[in-house]
């Protein structure tokens, strides 16, 4: 490279700087990182990238940080992601401030560090482009994080994290600038999420059913959400509950399910094996360390006497090698190894020690005593060693075991001083798992008996947190798990004479309805003439079939008559919107719409009683995704009796319309009833919103997510809009031929049954 | 008497000696108008027992008692007390028919019911023949003709109203009343009737008639004990001792789940399947997944629950 091709460059470079005369000596060094970083074939456009900058008003401040890590991100990844970055940098700097197109170039160089390849960064590039015009204010504060957040999410779970943020967060710019600068837990626990971690909510079921099969034990299982910036997680129990990390970071996948079952197996083990808890005594943590090694090996051997299959499964999982520097916890990881795997050969003297005095252990031996006696031996050992052990930064391994805070009886807190730490780190841990409990308290296994507790609370409390459901965010094309909450009410008693008015009022259409249902009653036999099978001849056919003998053609084969009853086997939930807009009045009725849907409830409630088919009468309305409110007017099994006619009057319209969420506690309920049809029939005034949804396509596209998976369960979702002009994103919603929109509402009541004898005959 | 041989001379017989399922449903174009010229009215009496001979069971059935259900079984046969065998499926509740039939040397007929089974599918009905309508008895009126053992098996599968046909036979009268006939058959002294039905699948809809239940005496079965269980596999499969106790134990693991996302745990009739699999060279665990995993569920997570359950069982 001759020194004056590259001086035209050069000098249009310090032209872009005249105004800080500052940089002075510091310019020559920049030059020569340029120039070391942009090969000279890129240079022209390289100098073109800077003037841009300059002139693109973001301050002479934002270009000194673009020479200086632009070079890096060159001489990383190449010119082409250092160009795209001050375009970026432009584009971002234009909606977001020149603050955090500054922030941008200083957050580039961990970046593409962190990304290591072109594509990486420009995808990082782009995400941070659509996040700053998502929410302006926070890519300043998000890229200060860049290296924590990246390291956890990569670039594509940064783009669903931060959305989650800004989402929920809503139009709170203060819990926004919270979210992202990761003091809210929430923040951080999302970050320990990651996008392609298994979650423990997906496996629960069939990891219940795996204990149940093998131990036929039912422990209550949780899973713990821990937050991404502390030590990693391990599964921990207590009596018959048992803790699960919410993820195993950066597991995923088949090996994920293969880990939680080797975790859930190994604290069976326990509960199977460990018949008391060792006290504490006077156990230096390291020893305490060691025993639960030895005593996790102890119950593991016994287990797989019984399940030899669960040797493999668990030995997946050990990998610890004689490699590296000899620490306590490698050594203990180590022995942990040697002892569930004979063939493998350690070599090292502790290790060895470990194992032959492991199975050297006089059978008739007290099992707990002899673990412990050899536990405190070999901690001696290790500590005489003078190897490194931390008990506050001491985390088990492997992978699956559990922290061993179930084998413990650590007496009262006036432990040995010794062991103080260890205690000490044990009891933050469970506070802190007491917060991340309460935070995401997962449902019950056992759905009858979580419901049957919800039903009994509701009758004393206002609202009871039921259950959380993810919403389907159309932007990212994902869903977020436990996003909404469902919290159940009972809703108040109004006044007892209203339905019975509505159905003198309707005296009409209620006696047209009882007609139509003595036609519909299907369960009543019917005669089918001219069958080829059947209980007794059809005799006109019979006699046909002669006569068609007789003139030598081939007699009809169909001459019987059968008795056939169409059972209905059809269970229907009606799901109400009472949110603020149906306390409108209607033109020239004088009704609300709340009203007109009340009376149509009573009326089809009616003629659902009169066919004997099980029903369920649901309200709902929301505010805000913590509080999705759903009123339980009539149960399955009740009748439409006096009570539930005024829970039906007690309801008062209020909030907003929160649908998907709704459908999708809706069909939670419907799946668990044994029918052959499923119908879930939703009545709603308007379109789906909510206080903090400023975006009107989010709750659309929710909400059609919601009914695709009902539809999955094979439950059938039917809407009628009371909206006539919402024909664009009802048939959105629930797909066009499931939509009846009511031109007219006060036609409601009458058409509501009728449009049920219809759907269901 | 006299009811009787008119009866006879309008039965279509069996005309094979080979044995045969019990079909209740003749029909289609050639039971619909019989061209075959047979006449039925030279049909002597005594050619009865021969007649049904192809529900004679010839060889002794493998049945290993588990308790004291085959003396019981002979009482309450000495008695002629209907009787009922409740249990889970594939617990051996058919095979102890069968080898009871042998034992007693009774022809057994057996009877699948099914929900869309009538009254005349047991009883019998008119069918058209050349000449006009003939009379065609359905299985249990045969049996009762006979004197053969009838079993209906999963009588809950039926409905109720087909179910009431029993009731007469059921009682000390012991006649089976042909309402279409105009006719009664007071029932062979040999004649005997067994239901099975799995409590199991009880629900509202399927239970029997509080009236039909309290007409029988029961037996109850249930999966052997281990032992028992895993003498039977390997008889019945041929496979080795230690090969079928592993499957009795992956069976017990499976009946751990019943009411924790499965119907019924693996049953020993699966059991024999998947050691009859093993005996022809397939793996143990390919074996359960085809007999014992895949069949009992639909459920994705009880099925991963179950396949692991039975990896853990497998040596490794």
């Amino acid at each position: 490279m001759s020194e004056h091709a590259a001086a035209p460059f050069r000098d249009s470079l310090a032209g872009l700087l005249t105004e800080q005369p500052a940089l002075g000596a510091s310019f020559d060094l920049l030059w020569r990182q340029a120039e070391r970083a942009v090969p000279a074939g890129a240079r022209a456009s390289w100098i073109g990238a800077c003037r841009d900058i300059a002139q693109a008003g973001l301050g002479t401040a934002c270009l000194i940080a673009y020479l200086r890590q632009a070079p890096g991100c060159a001489s990383l990844l190449g010119v082409g992601p250092a160009i795209a970055l001050a375009n970026a940098a432009i584009r971002i700097g234009a909606v977001a401030g020149s603050g955090a197109a500054l922030a941008l170039m200083a957050a580039s160089a961990k970046a593409a560090r962190l990304l290591g390849s072109a594509e990486a960064f420009l995808d990082w590039l782009g995400a941070i482009e659509r996040i700053a015009t998502l929410a302006p204010d926070v890519p300043t504060v998000l890229l200060d994080h860049t290296e924590t957040v990246l390291g956890h999410l990569g670039v594509r779970g940064l783009e669903t994290w931060a959305t989650s943020g800004i989402r929920a967060a809503g139009a709170d710019a203060e819990k926004r600038r919270r979210f992202f600068a990761l003091i809210d837990p929430s923040a951080r626990s999302w970050l320990g999420r990651g996008v392609e971690d298994l979650h423990f909510n997906a496996v629960e079921r069939r990891m219940q059913a795996y204990l149940a099969a093998l131990w036929d034990c039912h422990p209550t299982l949780r899973a713990a959400s821990g937050s991404a910036l502390d030590l990693p997680r391990r599964t921990s129990f207590d009596g018959a509950l048992i803790f699960v990390p919410e993820t195993y970071r950066g597991v995923g996948g088949e090996r994920a399910v293969a880990l939680f079952r080797a975790a859930l197996a190994h604290i069976a083990a326990h509960m199977r094996f460990t018949r008391a808890r060792f006290p504490l005594g006077t156990l230096k943590p390291l020893q305490v360390a060691i025993v639960s090694a030895l005593e996790d090996a102890r119950v593991e051997r016994l287990a797989i006497a019984e399940f030899p299959g669960l040797r493999p499964l668990w030995l997946q999982f050990h990998s610890a090698a004689p490699l590296g520097a000899v620490t306590a916890p490698g050594l203990i990881a180590r022995l942990s190894r040697a002892l569930l795997d004979e063939t493998c050969h350690d070599g090292h003297v502790w290790v060895e020690k470990g194992r032959s005095l492991f199975a050297e252990r006089a059978p008739g031996d007290h099992d707990a005593a002899s673990i412990r006696r050899i536990g405190s031996l070999l901690g001696n050992d290790l500590g005489q060693m003078r190897v490194q052990f931390n008990p506050r930064a001491y985390v088990v391994e492997p992978l699956y075991r559990d922290d061993n805070r179930g084998i413990w009886d650590f007496g009262d807190a006036s432990g040995s001083p010794e062991s103080a730490p260890m205690q000490e780190a044990v009891r933050i841990e469970a506070e802190e798992r007491g917060d991340g409990h309460a935070e995401t308290s997962t449902a019950e296994p056992e759905p009858e008996a979580g419901r049957a507790r919800a039903l009994a609370a509701v009758e004393q409390e206002a609202g009871v947190e039921v259950a959380r459901y993810p919403e389907w965010d159309y932007f990212i094309s994902r869903e977020r798990p436990d996003w909404a909450t469902v919290l159940e009410y009972e809703p108040p008693l109004g006044r007892a004479d209203l339905v019975p008015q509505i159905y003198v009022r309707h005296r009409g259409v209620v006696d047209r309805l009882s007609a139509l249902i003595r036609a519909a009653k299907v369960s009543r036999p019917e005669r089918l003439r001219r069958q080829p099978e059947g209980d007794r001849l059809d005799l006109e056919a019979c006699i046909a079939a002669a006569v068609g003998r007789r003139h030598g053609e081939a007699p009809d084969p169909r001459v019987y008559i059968t008795i056939a009853r169409r059972g209905r086997d059809l269970t229907t939930l009606l799901l109400l919107d009472i949110s603020q807009s149906t306390a409108d009045r209607m033109h020239g009725v004088g009704a609300t719409v709340l009203d007109l849907e009340r009376e149509a409830t009573a009326l089809l409630a009616h003629a659902m009683e009169g066919l004997g088919d099980p029903f369920a009468i649901r309200a709902f309305c929301s505010n805000g995704r913590d509080e999705v409110r759903y009123y339980r007017v009539k149960d399955f099994d009740l009748p439409f009796g006096s009570r539930a006619q005024r829970h039906l009057a007690g309801l008062v319209p209020g909030f907003s319309t929160r649908l998907g969420i709704a459908i999708r506690h809706a069909g939670h309920e419907l799946a668990a009833r044994r029918s052959h049809r499923k119908l879930l029939l939703v009545v709603t005034d308007g379109e789906p919103s909510d206080i903090d949804i400023a975006d009107r396509r989010y709750l659309v596209e929710d909400a059609r997510k919601a009914v695709l998976g009902l539809a999955h369960a094979g439950i059938d979702t039917f809407c009628v809009g009371l909206d006539a002009g919402g024909d664009s994103y009802l048939a959105r919603m629930f797909g066009r031929r499931n939509v009846l929109q009511m031109d007219r509402i006060e036609r409601l009541p009458e058409r509501l049954p009728t449009l049920y004898l219809k759907l269901t005959a | 008497m006299n009811v009787r041989s008119r009866a006879f001379r309008t039965r279509r017989l069996p005309l094979t000696a080979e044995p045969r399922p019990p079909a209740p449903r003749t029909r289609g174009a050639g039971g619909l108008f019989d061209l075959t010229g047979h006449t039925h009215a030279g049909r002597a009496q005594d050619s009865l027992a021969m007649d049904l001979s192809g529900y004679l069971i010839e060889q002794e059935p493998y049945y290993r008692p588990v308790g004291d259900e085959i003396a019981l079984f002979e009482a309450a046969y000495a008695a002629r007390m209907p009787m009922m065998l409740k249990g889970p499926t594939g617990c051996g509740k058919t095979r102890f028919v069968e080898y009871m039939a042998w034992r007693l040397r009774r022809p057994l007929i057996t009877v699948a019911c099914h929900e869309d089974m009538t009254a005349s599918d047991l009883v019998g009905r008119f069918l058209l023949d050349a000449n006009g309508t003939v009379w065609h008895d359905g299985p249990l009126t045969l049996a009762v003709r006979a004197g053969a053992i009838c079993y209906l098996d999963e009588i809950v599968e039926a409905r109720q109203d087909t179910t009431v046909v029993i009731h007469p036979l059921t009682d000390d009268r012991r006649v089976l009343p042909l309402e279409k006939r105009g006719e009664i058959i007071p029932a062979h002294p040999d004649f005997e009737l067994v239901i099975s039905y799995n409590p199991g699948y009880q629900s509202v809809l399927k239970d029997l008639k509080e009236s039909t239940k309290q007409r029988f005496g029961a037996i109850e079965f249930t999966y052997p004990a281990a032992s028992v269980e895993a003498e039977i596999v390997a008889h019945e499969a041929g496979i080795d001792r230690t090969e079928a106790e592993r499957l009795v134990a992956i069976a017990e693991r499976s009946r751990r789940l019943r009411g924790h996302g499965l119907d019924e745990g693996a049953s020993t009739r699966t059991l024999i399947y998947a050691g009859r699999l093993i005996a022809r060279g397939v793996g143990l665990e390919a074996a359960c997944q085809v007999a014992l995993v895949l069949p009992i569920t639909d459920d994705p997570d009880i099925r991963d629950a179950l396949t692991a359950a039975v990896a853990a069982s497998v040596p490794g």
